[in-house]
């Protein structure tokens, strides 16, 4: 059976280069077919792997170089059932997306289509591998696959978040690259499990520390975390609503699983990287969480808002990864699913309201939503869905992260993740009740926000726009709970090279509703703060608009200060190493 | 945020690194004392496993070829990406014959330069494909060979004027060459697991060591990598050149808006 | 070897780097930009280059030498091979973005070409003007 696991790398390899070979020959269709069966095999396959590897990892030595007296001389694939199942999850979010994007990108000699075939093959690519250089290949294959996607509307305002994306992410891989040549230098292998040896050997070592710090500051930048976050509101908000979807359901995402990965692997033996986790991560996950939040709530552009939403999630997820245990990892890793498909959902309707609206923006939008409200349907529950309500995926990754923060006694990450996820939901539902409702005609700090406009192509029935959101969203709330809390500690021990032991314990049951109380009465306020009386309001608006317009103005939208946070970022992971 | 500001910033955290990069750097093996017992071990054993002198390119297109496998769809997705947004704003009804830029002289080219870069041309093309060829022995391989081979094209360019290079090159060419390299490549993964072996093994006969036919599989590899990069590169230079003949014009319509 | 030769790869690297990024954080010209993330690009070159260097040694390649000769670690060089793609790639993209961004913004500052932020205006001053669909059109 290990035979499979090269092929959903290799599948959509070949289905792109082969497409790229007969682009201009090939009518019309053809490349969306082609693509969406090739993410769809992908799916499958991905899927038949990790049920088969539900006993075991499987290990894969290309080109038959099996490691010989302990030196591991070629690149392997280790793919456990967590690994699988996130790649079948991508794979499915692919296939659903080309159905989204269908005829959406004409003329294009499939042009779209092959740079989408190797973003999937590179995030498959990343999920799958066992090696560090490898990993850092798919990296940045990933990377320079989006970087072309940001740009593809040629706006003036997609090409500028398109550079500001590129910059941040290509320091990213440098950084990790830095790293690996570090680590390399220092352990002699490239392979997870032979650095993972050497490390644990070695006690404290200021070389591996360091390559921890650049490897780790790499795989934020990727996962948009507090203070690497500014990329992402830029590029998600101006790329077109397919990519987005992929952006911010899986891209964002796999970087903390990266992450997650890297951090229980391969430096799992080192006593200084475990020892400073805890406080980073959870640190940075919580600024993350209430950050994306808030800011998610301060604006009108609906791809901006879902953009700073996903910046909170990733936070959130980062917390969970903080609490360094089985049910934190578990429960990160099913939030991943649960959040990449009700953020692809909600990209969609993002999406549909361009094609069929012609606008993005919340405010001009208002009340133009009526005429296609099973969107606003969908839009509502996606909204009630990220903000907690207790029915579905995401519902149960977030208590598993919760249980694990409470466990622990993390009392003010717990707080995070809960106002975290009820700020983004005030917001979607926010959105959709302006949009759909036609209510609150009188805008607050939303209004400063700022905007574009942009349109995307109507050539498209809503029924053919709207499934696969739905599919997605249905995805998410009938996936059987019982199914994943059966598989997954054990998964999960099999991903972290861990023991297994122990049940996952749940957060406490009001949480989720706390949550989604918050997330009603927040876009409540934003809607009818007409006729709420002035002494709720006043106060409301003097205490907000301040921290409003500083926030705003730190989001500057300019490459040089992300630069400069950049160093700031790096600065922190190191000097919270340095001080274990 | 201002410039100030911003300074600031990268010196307080420059100030906060220093200190964490010199124990780094401290506690990293002295400068040319040592190598890694991964590649000492590949130095040791690779001639004798695959009848190859260039240790790179063993690298490259055996034991990690995954590797270059992934770097070569990197460069395919560049290029991929290049070609969408340049040509975006021009149509991609322009691709198949030069375009004018109106106004501009043409500039005759003296006879030495026509000379000059017949001859120079299929002596880079020569040399280029020397050094595709012979990846395994030499220093060199399939993606330095490209680079040559395809700035060998330029020089038609500079010989024949941009009317006669674009004759010469034809987009969908370009796209067939490097789709069809980066397919021969990925294909000479697939292959071997047709026979039960494991993705991109090399079961080819091995050839002699230091010999052009040495190394099997890799130069499968090395002629794939060397088409797409021949047409990746060839692909860049023709898209930025229209890009320079571009009559300005009102903006028009991004790529799948129209 | 002295103890300054023993770091001073290392040292260059990271001063690269930091360099590199002084220049993105202050610069105001994309193509300057684009110059200085290929500094710090080279900070990885030297880095790699550097740890896989051994004294006394030959290149990995033995044509000349017979098998067995001491040699540099090939890894890192087929590493660094890599990281040129890496970087050859990366500067075409941005090149072309930047090409595409200053024909319909007008400038290569980075201050002037702020995403949704038409002529770098703070965000509260256009709130409620939308930006033209910069060459967007409806069918």
């Amino acid at each position: 059976m290990t035979a499979l696991l090269p092929l959903p790398v290799a599948i959509p390899l070949v289905v792109c280069a082969a497409l790229l070979a007969t682009a201009h020959l090939l009518p019309g269709r053809v490349p969306d077919i082609l693509a969406m069966l090739a993410a769809l095999a992908v799916a499958f396959l991905s899927a038949v792997i990790a049920v088969q590897a539900a006993d075991g990892p499987l290990v894969y030595w290309f080109g038959g170089w099996e490691p010989r007296d302990g030196v591991h001389l070629g690149i392997g694939f280790s793919v456990d059932a967590a690994s699988g199942w996130i790649a079948a999850f991508i794979g499915l979010l692919y296939a659903l997306t080309f159905v989204f994007a269908w005829g959406f990108f004409d003329r294009t000699h499939g042009h779209f289509h092959i740079l989408m075939l190797l973003f999937l093959a590179a995030m498959v690519g990343f999920c799958f591998t066992r090696d560090m250089f490898n990993l850092f290949v798919w990296f940045e294959v990933m990377s320079v696959a989006a970087f072309a996607l940001t740009a593809y509307h040629l706006a003036e305002s997609s090409l500028s978040g398109a550079i500001n994306f590129t910059v941040v992410n290509s320091l990213a891989g440098f950084l990790m690259l830095g790293g690996i040549g570090l680590i390399y230098a220092q352990t002699g292998t490239l392979d997870f499990d032979g650095i993972a040896a050497a490390v644990a050997q070695g006690g404290r070592n200021p070389v591996v520390a360091g390559a921890f710090c650049l490897v780790a500051a790499a795989l934020m930048i990727k996962g948009a975390i507090v203070p690497f976050q500014f990329w992402l509101a830029d590029a998600h908000a101006v790329a077109p609503s397919p990519v987005s979807v992929i952006f911010s359901g899986s891209m964002v995402s796999l970087g903390l699983f990266g992450l997650a990965k890297v951090s229980a692997v391969v430096f799992g033996g080192s006593d200084q990287v475990q020892g400073a986790l805890p406080m980073l991560l959870i640190g940075l996950g919580s600024v993350t969480a209430l950050l994306g939040g808030w800011m998610a709530l301060l604006q009108r552009h609906l791809k901006r808002m879902l953009a700073f939403s996903t910046i909170s999630h990733a936070g959130i997820m980062l917390t969970g990864l903080g609490a360094l245990s089985i049910g934190g990892t578990g429960g990160m890793l099913v939030y991943v699913v649960g959040h990449g498909l009700v953020k692809g959902a909600l990209f969609m309707i993002a999406g549909i309201l361009l094609a069929t609206q012609a606008s993005i923006d919340e405010i001009a939008l208002r009340g133009l939503g009526r005429g296609i409200w099973p969107a606003g349907i969908a839009m509502a529950l996606a909204g009630l869905l990220l903000c907690g309500l207790p029915l579905g995926t995401l519902d149960q990754g977030t208590r598993l992260v919760q249980g694990a923060l409470s466990q622990q006694g993390h009392g003010i990450a717990l707080a995070a993740t809960a106002i975290g996820a009820a700020l983004t939901g005030a917001a979607v539902l926010r959105a959709a009740g302006r949009i759909f409702l036609g209510l609150g005609p009188d805008p607050g700090d939303e209004a400063g926000a700022p905007s574009a406009d942009e349109r995307e192509k109507a050539n498209r029935p809503l029924w053919l726009m709207l499934a696969p959101c739905c599919v997605l969203l249905a995805v998410d709330v009938a996936l059987p709970a019982s199914l994943i809390a059966h598989g997954l500690p054990r998964a999960v021990s099999a991903f972290m090279h861990r023991p297994e032991g122990g049940s996952l314990a749940e957060g406490p049951g009001w949480l989720p509703w706390v949550s989604v109380a918050a997330a009603l009465a927040g876009a409540g306020y934003g809607l009818f703060r007409k006729h709420l009386p002035a002494f709720v309001v006043r106060p409301v608006r003097a205490t907000q608009s301040a921290p409003t317009r500083a926030l705003e103005i730190l989001h500057s939208g300019l490459i040089g200060d992300y630069a400069a946070w950049l160093a700031v970022g790096v600065a922190v992971i190191a000097a919270v190493l340095a001080m274990v | 945020m201002s410039p100030r500001i911003r300074i600031a910033l990268l010196a307080l955290s420059g100030l906060i690194l220093l200190p964490c990069a010199a124990s780094v750097i401290a506690g990293l093996p002295a400068f040319g004392a040592t190598i890694a017992q991964y590649g000492e071990r590949i130095n040791a054993i690779t001639p004798e496993a695959r009848h190859v002198a260039n240790m790179v390119s063993a690298i490259n297109f055996d034991l990690r070829g995954l590797d270059t496998l992934g770097e070569e769809f990197m460069l395919l997705a560049a290029i991929t990406g290049t070609v969408v947004l340049l040509r975006g704003r021009r149509g991609e009804g322009n691709t198949e014959r030069a375009m004018r830029r109106p106004g501009r002289a043409v500039i005759p080219r003296s006879e030495a330069t026509v000379l000059a870069c017949r001859i120079a041309g299929p002596l880079t093309c020569l040399f280029g494909l020397y050094v595709v060829l012979h990846a395994t022995v030499t220093p060199g391989g399939g993606f330095q060979g490209g680079v040559i081979l395809a700035s060998g094209t330029l020089l038609i360019y500079l010989g024949e004027g941009y009317s006669g290079w674009r004759d010469a090159i034809h987009s969908h060419w370009l796209d067939a060459l490097e789709g069809g390299g980066a397919l021969l490549f990925a294909l000479c993964g697939l292959a071997p697991m047709l026979v039960g072996a494991a993705f991109m093994q090399n079961i080819l006969p091995l050839g002699t060591f230091r010999d052009l036919f040495s190394g099997g599989l890799m130069l499968v590899e090395n002629v794939g990598v060397a088409l797409a990069v021949t047409g990746g590169f060839t692909q860049l230079f023709l898209e930025f050149m229209e890009e320079t003949r571009e009559a300005e014009e009102p903006d028009e319509p991004g790529e799948e808006s129209a | 070897m002295s103890a300054v030769t023993s770091v001073l790869p290392y040292a260059v690297a990271a001063w690269l780097f930091g360099v590199g990024l002084y220049g993105i954080a202050t610069s105001r010209n994309f193509i300057h930009l684009v110059g200085c993330l290929g500094v710090c690009q080279a900070a990885t070159y030297v880095l790699l280059l550097g740890l896989g260097y051994r004294w006394g040694s030959i290149a990995p390649i033995f044509y000349d030498h017979p098998p067995g000769t001491p040699a540099v670690d090939p890894v890192m060089q087929a590493l660094v091979l890599t990281d040129i793609v890496v970087g050859a790639t990366l500067t075409a993209l941005l090149l072309v973005l930047t090409v595409q961004a200053y024909k319909r913004g007008g400038s290569l500052d980075p201050e002037k070409l702020r995403p949704m932020r038409a002529g770098g205006k703070s965000g509260r001053d256009q709130g409620s003007s939308r930006v033209s669909e910069g060459g967007q059109q409806a069918p």
